[in-house]
C-alpha cells in the first residue's frame, strides 16, 4: 500500500469523524487523533522516510495537503458547532417579557411647584428677578403701605386671618414682598413674587390657603400699554398662541388705573387676575418718588392655574397630600 | 346692586341689546354677577296667526279658530274670548304645555268640537289682571317664535358688583350716568316738586350739628298729614325688582329714594321728637333701641342724632324704635343727612349693622345731593301719602365735605402711565363725559370733578377715568424697555428647589398642607416642655377651632398626611414636604419662618414584585438626606442618635456639616407612631434648609481617573452584634493606604455558620494607582494592614 493511498484512507476517515463530532471539545479531540504528534497524518509522514527518494516529494505535498484540508474540515465543524450551540442557547433563554417594567420609582413634584417654576423661567427669561417674603406680615406691609385706609371697605373683601393678640395678619396677597423689595431698592427693577398666601374662606372653589404668583415692575417710562403686553405674552405661554385677553376697568387700592383681565377660554372668559399702574402713594410708602418712577403691578392665582392646566375639578385636591392624586403629575 | 332695566330705562336710552350695555358696563368696571328675569316663565307660549274664526256650531258665545302656530298643520281651537278674530297673533299654549299658574293645557272636546290648545289672555298669563279677552299681540312675528321674544313679559334685572371706591354707582342716577358716559344720551331726572303750603319748614323743627366733623351736612323736612298705607303695586313691584321688601308707603317712599338717588333717608314721626334736633357723640352708656327692637349700648364715638330726650336715631346705621312711623303717624319729618364715612362705618362695624344706609354712607354720597332727596321724598309723600309738605328744608352745616379741589393734569403724563398718544382735546373729550371739566393753564389742565366723585383726588386717578372711556381695550399692549438690574432667585428659593429635586429623584412626593395645627401635636410629637417649637404664632379667627395656630415644624403636619393616605391603603409611602415654618417671638414681632424639609417612608405592607431587595425604611430615608447632601457636594458627618424627641432612641441618626445639624434621620418613636394611628414601620427624616442654604452648595469638583487597572479584595469579618459597621469602615477607609480607591459593605450575615453575638460584615475594597499598575505586595501589604486594625481595634476576625 502507498503513503498515498493511505492518506486517502486517513482523509475519508477523518471527514466522516469530523462530522460526527457532537461538540467542541469532542472535536478537539478527533483533530488530535488525525493532526497531533501521534496522530494518523503523522504516522503516514513518519513512513515517507521509507520511500523511495522520488516518491517522497508527492508524498510530503500529499501528506501536507491532508494536514490543511483536515484544519478547514475542523474550522468548518467548529463554526458549525459554536453556531448551533448559540442558537441553542438563544432557545433556552427566554423572559416572560409581558411582565411590568421595573423602572425605579421616581417622585413627583407638586403641581404648583411645577407651575410655579414654569412661570418663574418665563419671566426670568423677561428680565425679572424672582423673590420671596414672609407670611406672616405686619399690618402696614399687608395694607397700609399698599394704601388700604384704616376703616375703608377695600379691607373687607380680603377675609383676614388675625394673628392673636397683636396686629399682625397671615399675608392675603404676596404684595407685601412687592412692598419690602420697593423699599430696599433704587428703580429700575421688575420682580416675579410666587407664594402663599392665606384668606378666610372655604367653600368648594375657595380653600383658606392658596397660591399666588405677582409680578411688578417699575422704570421710568414703564406704562400701561407695557403691562397690558406683558400680560399678554404670559397668557400666550400658559394658555397657547391663541389666548386673548380683556381688561376690564376696577379698583384696588394699590393701583390707579386697575383693571382685572380675563383670558379666553373656550367660548367664553376666564377670571385670571388684577393688575395696574402701582399706585403713586404706594411708591411714595417704599420711598420711591412717584414723579420720576412710575410702574405696573399684576397677580394672579398660581393654584387656578395648575388646575386648569391639569383639569383639577377642586382646588382642594391640591392640599390633601392625597398621593393618588399628586402622584399623577 | 340690583338694576331693574325697565326702570333705568326711565333715567336715560337704553341700547337696544342688553348684552351690549352688559360688554361695555364691565369693561368699565361694572361687573355683572347676574342676570335675573322677573315676571313669568312663559318660554312654552309661542305666537299664533289665526287664519280663520267661525262661530261655534253648538254655543252661541265660543269660535272655533284655525291657528297656524308654525307647524306643518295648522290647529283647531276653540276660544270663549268675545274679542278673537282673524287675523291676529295671539298666545298660544298648546297641548302639553304648563301655564304659569300650574295649569297643564291638555286636547279637549268643547260642546262637540276638538280643541288643540289655548288662545290666553293676559291674566292667564299672569302678565295682569285684564281677563275680558285675549291678549293680542302687536307683532308681526312668524307663527311658532316663542312669546318671550316679542313680549316683554317681566322685568330684567343685572346684579352688578360695586367696587368699594364707587359710592356713586349705587343709584339709579349713578347707573344712568354711567350709561351715559359709556353710550351718550341725556340723563332724565325724576321731578322733585312740591306745592308751597305757605308754611317753612323752620316752623317745624330746628337742627344743630354738634359733632361737625362726623357730619357735614344735615337736611330735614316735614310732611304733614300723610296717610300711612299700602304703597301702589308699580312702587312694590319696583322695590322688588331691586330686591327691597314693601313696607308702608312712608318707608317705601325712603327706599325708593334711596335708590334713585343713592342718599339715604330717613324719616321720623314728627309727634315723638321733643325740642331740636342734635347730631352728636353719644356719650359712653347711652342706649338706644333701634328699629330692630335691639337695645344698642353706645360708645363715645358712636354719632348719633337726638332730641331733648336723648338719642333716636344711630346716624347712619338706623333709626331707633320709640320715633319710628306708625300706621297712627300723620307729620313726618325727612332726614337726608352726609355723615362721615368712617364714623358710620366704625359703628355699623361694632354693632354688626350693615344696612343699605350705612353700606352708602361708607362708600360715600354725593355731597350736594341731600336737598334733591328730601324734595323728591317730599313730592312722592304728597303723590303717595297725600301729605302736604312744608315749604323749602332746614339745613345745618358741618364741617366741609373732603375732596372737590381742582386737579392738575399734564396731558403729556397721561400718555406717559398709557403708554398712549392722545391729544389734550382728546383727553378733555373723554374726561367730559364722566363729568369732569378739563379747562387748559398753561402745559396743564384744570380739573374740577362733579360733587358725586369722592374717588377722584389725584392725577392717576384722572388718568384711570381716561383710560376707562377711552376703554383699556384700545390700549397698544407693548413690552417694557430699559435696563434689567439682574434675574436672580430670591436667595433661599434656589435652595429650596435644589432640595425639592433631589427628594423627587429619591422617589419622593411632595406634599403641600395648610399651616395650621392641632394643639395636641406638641404633645403627640413628644415635645419636650421647653421645646421652642411649643410656643406657636396663635390665630385670633383661625378657620377651624381645633387648627388654632401655625405649626413651627412639619412632621406633624406629614404624619397625618401619612395617617389619611394609609388609612386609603396606600402602600409604600414616600412623601415630603418643604415650605416655612413659624416660630413665635414677642407676640407684637413677626415670627421667624424657617424653611424646613420632612420626609417620610412607610414600610411596604404587600409582597412587591421583585421583593427581597428594598432596605428597610430607615436606610431608605437615610438615602434620600444622603442624596440631598451629596447634591449639594457636602461630606457631612453622621453620628448615631438624634434630639428629636418623635424619633426612635435605637434606629436614628443625625447629619452634621459645617460642625451644624443638617438633617436628622430616624424611625419614628412608636409612641408618636401610636398617637397618630400609623402603623406599618416609617422612617422620618427632617433637613433645615436654612442651614444647607447658609453652608451653600458646592459644584462637583473633578477627580482624576485612572488608566491603569483595578485590584479588588473582598474581605469577610466576623464582628460582635454591636460594632457599628461605620465605624469599621471608617477604619478601613483610613488604613487603606495612598491607594484604596474605595471600600464599601456589599454584605451583611447572620445566622447559619456565624457564631452567637457576632454578625459577618463582608468589606469590598478595590485599589488602584493614577501613575501605574499596582504590583500584587503593595495589594497584600495595604491588606495586611487593615486586617491588623480589625482585629486590634474590632476584635474582627476574616472568616
Amino acid at each position: 500500500m502507498s503513503a498515498v493511498a493511505d492518506l486517502d484512507a486517513v482523509l475519508a476517515e477523518a471527514e466522516t469523524a469530523i462530522a460526527q463530532a457532537p461538540n467542541a471539545q469532542a472535536l478537539a479531540e478527533v483533530r488530535a487523533g488525525f493532526l497531533g504528534k501521534k496522530g494518523s497524518v503523522a504516522a503516514v509522514l513518519r513512513g515517507i522516510g521509507a520511500l523511495a527518494p522520488e516518491e517522497r516529494g508527492p508524498a510530503g505535498q500529499a501528506a501536507n495537503q491532508a494536514k490543511v484540508q483536515i484544519e478547514a474540515w475542523v474550522d468548518a465543524r467548529k463554526n458549525g458547532l459554536a453556531a448551533a450551540a448559540e442558537s441553542q442557547s438563544l432557545a433556552d433563554h427566554h423572559l416572560d417579557v409581558t411582565l411590568p417594567g421595573a423602572a425605579s420609582r421616581v417622585g413627583h413634584l407638586h403641581p404648583i411647584t411645577q407651575v410655579e417654576r414654569d412661570m418663574c423661567a418665563f419671566f426670568q427669561g423677561l428680565g425679572y428677578s424672582v423673590e420671596d417674603g414672609p407670611e406672616v406680615e405686619s399690618d402696614w406691609n399687608n395694607f397700609g403701605a399698599l394704601n388700604f385706609p384704616e376703616d375703608h371697605p377695600a379691607r373687607d373683601v380680603q377675609d383676614t386671618f388675625f394673628v392673636k393678640d397683636s396686629t399682625n395678619v397671615l399675608r392675603t396677597h404676596t404684595s407685601p414682598v412687592q412692598v419690602r423689595a420697593m423699599s430696599q431698592l433704587e428703580p429700575p427693577f421688575r420682580f416675579i413674587v410666587p407664594g402663599r398666601v392665606y384668606r378666610y374662606d372655604l367653600d368648594p372653589t375657595h380653600y383658606p390657603m392658596f397660591h399666588q404668583i405677582e409680578g411688578f415692575c417699575v422704570g421710568e417710562n414703564v406704562s400701561l400699554g407695557d403691562l397690558k403686553g406683558t400680560l399678554y405674552a404670559f397668557a400666550r405661554h400658559l394658555f397657547g398662541p391663541q389666548a386673548e385677553l380683556r381688561f376690564r376697568a376696577h379698583f384696588f387700592p394699590f393701583t390707579e388705573p386697575s383693571a382685572e383681565m380675563d383670558v379666553s377660554w373656550g367660548e367664553g372668559w376666564l377670571e385670571w387676575g388684577g393688575c395696574g399702574m402701582i399706585h403713586p402713594r404706594v411708591l411714595q410708602n417704599c420711598g420711591i418718588d412717584p414723579d420720576r418712577w412710575q410702574g405696573f403691578a399684576f397677580g394672579m392665582a398660581l393654584d387656578r392655574a395648575a388646575m386648569i392646566r391639569s383639569a383639577i375639578p377642586n382646588i382642594q385636591l391640591l392640599f390633601d397630600g392625597d398621593v393618588r392624586v399628586l402622584e399623577q403629575f | 346692586m340690583r338694576v331693574p332695566l325697565g326702570w333705568l330705562s326711565e333715567w336715560i336710552d337704553l341700547p337696544d341689546s342688553h348684552e351690549e350695555l352688559a360688554a361695555r358696563l364691565t369693561s368699565a368696571g361694572l361687573e355683572i354677577e347676574e342676570v335675573i328675569e322677573m315676571g313669568p316663565d312663559l318660554s312654552e307660549i309661542v305666537v299664533g296667526h289665526v287664519v280663520k274664526r267661525e262661530q261655534h256650531p253648538d254655543a252661541d258665545k265660543l269660535s272655533v279658530c284655525e291657528v297656524d302656530v308654525g307647524q306643518d298643520e295648522n290647529l283647531t281651537i276653540v276660544c270663549g274670548a268675545p274679542n278673537v278674530d282673524s287675523g291676529q297673533r295671539v298666545p298660544v299654549a298648546m297641548h302639553g304645555t304648563t301655564l304659569p299658574g300650574g295649569l297643564k293645557i291638555k286636547r279637549s272636546k268643547l260642546r262637540g268640537v276638538k280643541s288643540n290648545g289655548m288662545i290666553c289672555s293676559r291674566r292667564e298669563l299672569e302678565l295682569g289682571d285684564e281677563h275680558d279677552g285675549i291678549l293680542v299681540l302687536d307683532t308681526d312675528a312668524a307663527p311658532g317664535t316663542p312669546l318671550p321674544q316679542v313680549l316683554p313679559t317681566g322685568e330684567t334685572v343685572m346684579d352688578f358688583e360695586i367696587t368699594p371706591n364707587r359710592g356713586d354707582w349705587v343709584s339709579m342716577l349713578g347707573m344712568a350716568r354711567e350709561v351715559r358716559a359709556n353710550f351718550g344720551g341725556e340723563v332724565r331726572h325724576p321731578t322733585t316738586e312740591t306745592k308751597p303750603s305757605g308754611s317753612p319748614t323752620s316752623d317745624a323743627i330746628a337742627i344743630a350739628i354738634e359733632e361737625p366733623d362726623g357730619c357735614f351736612r344735615y337736611t330735614a323736612r316735614a310732611v304733614r298729614g300723610v296717610e300711612v298705607g299700602p304703597s301702589p303695586a308699580w312702587l312694590v313691584e319696583r322695590l322688588e325688582a331691586a330686591g327691597l321688601r314693601s313696607i308702608d308707603n312712608v318707608v317705601d317712599v325712603s327706599n325708593l329714594v334711596m335708590l334713585e338717588f343713592g342718599q339715604p333717608i330717613h324719616a321720623f314721626d314728627l309727634a315723638t321728637l321733643q325740642g331740636t334736633i342734635r347730631v352728636r357723640a353719644a356719650t359712653a352708656g347711652e342706649a338706644l333701641r333701634t328699629l330692630d327692637d335691639q337695645d344698642r349700648k353706645l360708645e363715645s364715638e358712636d354719632l348719633v342724632i337726638a332730641d331733648d330726650s336723648g338719642p333716636i336715631a344711630l346716624a347712619g346705621v338706623m333709626g331707633g324704635l320709640a320715633t319710628e312711623v306708625t300706621a297712627k303717624t300723620r307729620d313726618v319729618l325727612i332726614e337726608s343727612a352726609h355723615f362721615h364715612p368712617s364714623r358710620v362705618r366704625r359703628t355699623a362695624r361694632r354693632l354688626g349693622l350693615h344696612s343699605d344706609a350705612s353700606y352708602r354712607f361708607e362708600r360715600g354720597v354725593d355731597r350736594e345731593g341731600q336737598a334733591r332727596a328730601a324734595d323728591r321724598a317730599a313730592h312722592l309723600l304728597a303723590d303717595l301719602a297725600g301729605g302736604t309738605p312744608t315749604d323749602g328744608v332746614v339745613e345745618a352745616r358741618g364741617a366741609d365735605a373732603p375732596a372737590g379741589a381742582p386737579i392738575s393734569l399734564d396731558p403729556a403724563r397721561v400718555n406717559r402711565l398709557l403708554g398712549t398718544d392722545l391729544s389734550e382735546s382728546e383727553i378733555r373729550d373723554l374726561l367730559a363725559r364722566v363729568d369732569i371739566e378739563a379747562e387748559p393753564a398753561g402745559d396743564e389742565l384744570t380739573c374740577t370733578t362733579p360733587s358725586y366723585r369722592n374717588d377722584l383726588h389725584i392725577p392717576q386717578d384722572l388718568i384711570e377715568e381716561v383710560a376707562r372711556i377711552y376703554g383699556y381695550d384700545e390700549i397698544e399692549a407693548t413690552l417694557p424697555g430699559g435696563a434689567i438690574q439682574g434675574t436672580s432667585l430670591a436667595p433661599r428659593k434656589a435652595t429650596v428647589a435644589a432640595v425639592k429635586d433631589s427628594l423627587v429623584a429619591s422617589g419622593l412626593t411632595e406634599v403641600m398642607t395648610a399651616p395650621w395645627v392641632p394643639d395636641g401635636e406638641v404633645d403627640d410629637l413628644r415635645l419636650a416642655p421647653e421645646d421652642p417649637r411649643r410656643q406657636r404664632v396663635q390665630l385670633q379667627n383661625p378657620i377651624h377651632a381645633e387648627f388654632p395656630g401655625l405649626r413651627a415644624q412639619l412632621v406633624g403636619s406629614l404624619l397625618r398626611v401619612a395617617q389619611a393616605n394609609l388609612s386609603r391603603q396606600a402602600d409604600a409611602l414616600r412623601i415630603f414636604e418643604c415650605c416655612r415654618v413659624f416660630l413665635a417671638g414677642a407676640a407684637t414681632d413677626l415670627p421667624t419662618e424657617p424653611i424646613q424639609a420632612a420626609l417620610l417612608f412607610s414600610t411596604p405592607r404587600e409582597g412587591q414584585l421583585w421583593a427581597g431587595h428594598e432596605a428597610p425604611v430607615f436606610f431608605e430615608a437615610k438615602g434620600a438626606v444622603e442624596r440631598v447632601l451629596a447634591d449639594r457636594g457636602l461630606s457631612p458627618a453622621f453620628e448615631a442618635g438624634s434630639d428629636q424627641p418623635f424619633l426612635h432612641p435605637g434606629a436614628s441618626g443625625t447629619f452634621k456639616a459645617q460642625g451644624r445639624v443638617v438633617a436628622q434621620v430616624g424611625e419614628l418613636h412608636p409612641e408618636t407612631a401610636r398617637r397618630f394611628g400609623i402603623e406599618p414601620v416609617v422612617a422620618v427624616g427632617v433637613l433645615d434648609v436654612d442651614a444647607l442654604d447658609q453652608i451653600g452648595a458646592q459644584a462637583p469638583q473633578y477627580t482624576p481617573v485612572s488608566r491603569h487597572p483595578r485590584v479588588q479584595r473582598d474581605l469577610a469579618v466576623l464582628l460582635g452584634v454591636d460594632v457599628p459597621a461605620g465605624d469599621v469602615l471608617e477604619a478601613i477607609r483610613r488604613k487603606g493606604g495612598a491607594h484604596l480607591h474605595s471600600a464599601r459593605v456589599f454584605d451583611r450575615y447572620e445566622g447559619k455558620g456565624v457564631p452567637e453575638g457576632k454578625v459577618s460584615i463582608a468589606f469590598r475594597l478595590v485599589f488602584q494607582r493614577e501613575d501605574r499598575t499596582l504590583t500584587e505586595p503593595e495589594v497584600a501589604k495595604a491588606v495586611a494592614r487593615v486586617v491588623e486594625v480589625l482585629a486590634k481595634n474590632f476584635g474582627g476576625e476574616l472568616r
